[in-house]
């Protein structure tokens, strides 16, 4: 994302951490540059806010190195080291309602000599930081009258305008709703592309850490697992080794980042005993077959569907299945060559499935294609016919539905009914 | 590094979460300055001898002008000159004395209490709580037993009583450092350092019975050993813990953030802790080395300050000094008033203040909105 890296501007190198007989980091080398987004990943308790502290001289590091500016942080003062690193923290809440100016202002404390009061320059850089994180309208409230995504701004304020060149945030949207969340990262991705800054970012959404990080680091219980751009990082395989979590790696169409989808188990993709029977002919629309399609799937049975109008719910279920169906434009009736190629599927069926789906002029021809097969393939109607909240037609679905019925397609009140009545053997034609 | 001292103190000072409107603050602040000063002005009058009010101001302002104003303060009252003579001694060598001592002992014991509960992010620490005015205590106990001649008392029974309390406060420090910095902790810490040193200051007294009616009167704390000198002693010894504290009152803004993010913000966290300690405790010190221990002056003050001011410490420190110099003059004046003929001493009165407010305190923080930690 940002080609033309600058120089180091925080580098760890061996680092190694210890808490007792607890190794919470071990050989740790990463480098962060001008101009750079590292998100820092890795599931609880892996070492990112370690390594953080680390980094910022707040605990004893076992081996090893960190440098900031080119400097061993062992060598610099507190004060020193706040104008090279700025840290804005996980939650902080504060215990005084102090109004928010003064609650920035504490991030001039580094650059002021020893015993001095705050001058109208750093007034300035405190109402620009808080113009840039749009709180400059709250400048005189008490902090402890802001919300958490309000709070959680002041602090980055504060990291601003301790003008450091790099910024270290401990999962700085933990606590933030989605909204505030895209906020509070958009506003530190700007910083470091416009700006020029590095930044450090411990993160748990990996999703956001591909959309505005340029690298992505993982640690794995205090080690260092990997470290690159995040379409070289995130995989499914990291997703199962390091977080033991099922996922899927998609790319984001219009902007072509990756992202993970992940799986519960059993949720999706259950053990498959893959289209052993069928095909199974569903007839649906506007989400009505959407179950009963990843049920027969999950149950084995080799489907097709249709015909769907485009962007309907069945349409997109049957396309991430993969499931082949006939396609129509959305809200058009079915022309020609859908009812054409929907009744060469209903030919190769073995058997049809009618969800109880909404009927209406666009889609009646679903219907109507039917009886021509009742006698054929075992038909089964699920639910109940369709009354007045699901025809649309005038009467015309509820007759053919009764017509179907008359020629012997057989009710099925539930989808588990369906499930069970399909698994007989002689559920399907021969 | 960095153990947490304070870390898990998520405690929101008094009143953090309703800040009284600015303009009622205003309001209190002028009640609680005119009100001082009129006890300024009033105190005076107030002793076991019984003078004319009248008669107090004229020997005062007889005494400041170098005789030059009221040239007979006894004027009008018929007394002999040799009471009136008697009068003013009284006046202006037990009773101002006295004032100003409480005023600076108070203002010492605000400080010193602020600044503790900043160190330790802690709304229940004191400067008597914590063990340093028992320290303090301690230290002069040890010249009292040895039977320190008067003049040398004067200069080395503060300094013996910076001693104690320093040590104390440094044992304390290195406890919360140790233990973790949660309030309970602290101030259990504090009960136990104050019984340790109670035992010390028994097997002291113990093996010298001379010592031991002395250091009993002077236990309970009292003004009634004021004397010009020590007022003069006590004023410098606060004065320069007072300038040195007030110094760091940007750095005890920002402890209150918690000692990493002070420390990430350019703070040398435990550097300063330890500094503000150190004036805290010269602070008691003096204190404690002319009046005794007198509890609760230090633990109460901030919190009304606070109320008044908000929890800056550019504030907080200069009202708590104010305030606990009115608040232990109020209290003495209290006792001479209620027993004029027993002299109570002052210390009895601050602890019936003191105490069910740091009951309510203990209360509250149990009782929080928030919720306290388990």
């Amino acid at each position: 994302m940002s080609p033309a890296l600058g120089e180091v501007r925080l580098r760890a190198t061996h680092l190694h951490v210890q808490f007792g007989e607890r190794k919470a980091l071990q050989d740790i080398s990463i480098e962060v540059r001008a101009g750079e987004f590292v998100a820092l990943t890795g599931p609880n308790g892996s070492g990112k806010t370690t390594l953080l502290r680390a980094a910022l001289g707040l605990i004893p590091v076992a081996g090893g190195l960190v440098e900031v500016g080119g400097r061993p942080t062992g060598e610099l003062s507190a004060r020193e080291r706040a104008r090279w690193l700025a840290w804005v923290p996980q939650e902080e809440i504060p215990r005084d309602n102090l109004p928010v100016r003064d609650y920035v202002l504490f991030g001039r404390y580094a650059h002021l000599p020893p015993f001095t009061a705050e001058g109208p320059h750093d007034r300035e850089l405190a109402e620009a930081a808080l113009t840039q994180v749009g709180l400059i309208d709250r400048a005189d409230s008490g902090v402890l009258e802001l919300s958490g995504g309000e709070r959680q701004r002041v602090l980055l304020a504060r990291a601003l305008v301790q003008e450091s060149p790099t910024l270290l945030l401990d999962e700085p949207t933990a606590h933030l709703d989605i909204g505030h969340e895209l906020d509070l990262l958009g506003r530190v991705r700007k910083l470091v592309t416009e700006r020029g800054g590095a930044v450090l970012a411990a993160m748990h959404d990996l999703n956001l850490a591909a959309r505005f990080a340029d690298r992505i680091v993982v640690l794995s219980r205090g080690r260092l697992v990997d470290d690159g751009a995040p379409r070289a990082v995130l995989s499914e395989t990291l997703l199962r080794e390091v977080w033991g979590v099922q996922a899927e790696l998609r790319e984001d169409p219009r902007t072509g980042h990756p992202y993970l989808l992940p799986v519960l188990p059993g949720e999706l993709f259950p053990p498959r005993r893959r289209n052993e029977r069928g095909p199974v002919h569903v007839v649906g629309g506007g989400g009505a077959g959407a179950p009963i399609l990843r049920r027969l799937q999950a149950e084995g049975f080799r489907l097709t569907a249709g015909a769907l109008h485009l962007l309907d719910t069945d349409a997109q279920t049957a396309e991430e299945l993969g499931i082949v169906f006939v396609a129509e434009v959305p809200f058009a009736p079915l022309g020609e060559r859908a009812r054409e190629e929907n009744r060469k599927l209903l030919e190769r069926a073995r058997a049809i499935v009618v969800a109880p789906f909404a009927v209406g002029p666009a889609n009646l021809a679903n219907l109507e294609a039917l009886p021509a097969f009742a006698g054929h393939v075992p038909i089964y109607l699920v639910g109940g016919p369709p009354d007045a909240d699901r025809d649309f037609t005038g009467g015309l679905a509820r007759e053919t539905w009764e017509r179907l019925r008359a020629a012997g397609a057989l009710p099925v009140a539930t989808l588990e009914e369906l499930v069970r009545t399909l698994a007989q053997p002689s559920a399907l034609a021969a | 590094m960095l153990a947490g001292v304070g870390a898990t103190g998520t405690l929101p000072h008094e009143g953090a979460g309703r800040p009284a409107s600015p303009a009622r603050r205003k309001y209190l602040a002028w009640a609680v300055g005119v009100g001082g000063i009129l006890l300024v002005l009033l105190s005076p009058a107030l002793g076991t001898v019984a003078i004319p009010t009248g008669t107090v101001f004229a020997i005062l302002l007889h005494q400041l002008s170098g005789g030059f104003l009221f040239s007979d303060p006894c004027s009008g009252t018929g007394v002999s000159p040799r009471l009136c003579s008697a009068w003013v001694e009284i006046v202006w060598t037990s009773r101002l004395p006295a004032i100003l001592l409480a005023l600076t002992a108070g203002a010492a014991l605000g400080m010193s209490g602020a600044t503790l509960q900043g160190i330790f992010r802690n709304p229940l620490a004191d400067p008597y709580l914590l063990g340093l005015s028992a320290g303090g205590t301690l230290g002069a106990a040890v010249l009292f037993v040895f039977q320190v001649g008067q003049s040398e008392a004067n200069v080395a029974l503060p300094a013996f009583a910076f001693l104690g309390s320093i040590l104390t406060g440094l044992a304390i420090l290195l406890a919360a450092r140790v233990m973790g910095g949660s309030v309970e902790s602290l101030l259990l810490t504090g009960v136990a350092l104050m019984s340790l040193l109670s035992a010390i200051l028994s097997i002291l007294l113990l093996y010298n019975p001379v010592g031991s009616l002395q250091v009993d009167f002077w236990l309970l704390g009292g003004l009634g050993g004021a004397t010009w000198d020590r007022v003069g002693i006590a004023f410098g010894g606060v004065l320069v813990a007072g300038v040195m504290l007030s110094l760091y009152r940007r750095e005890l803004n920002l402890l209150q953030l918690g000692p990493e993010v002070a420390h990430s913000l350019g703070v040398e966290a435990n550097r300063v802790r330890t500094r503000l300690l150190l004036f805290s405790s010269l602070a008691t010190a003096m204190a404690v080395a002319f009046t005794g221990i007198i509890g609760f002056v230090g633990l109460v003050s901030p919190h009304i300050v606070r109320r008044l001011v908000g929890p800056d410490y550019r504030r907080v420190l200069p009202g708590s000094a104010l305030v606990g110099g009115v608040f232990l003059l109020a209290a003495n004046d209290l006792a001479i008033g209620a027993f004029p003929q027993t002299a109570l001493p002052v210390g009895i009165f601050t602890a019936f203040v003191g105490a069910p407010f740091f009951l309510y305190l203990l209360y509250r923080r149990r009782h929080a909105p928030g919720g306290a930690p388990p």
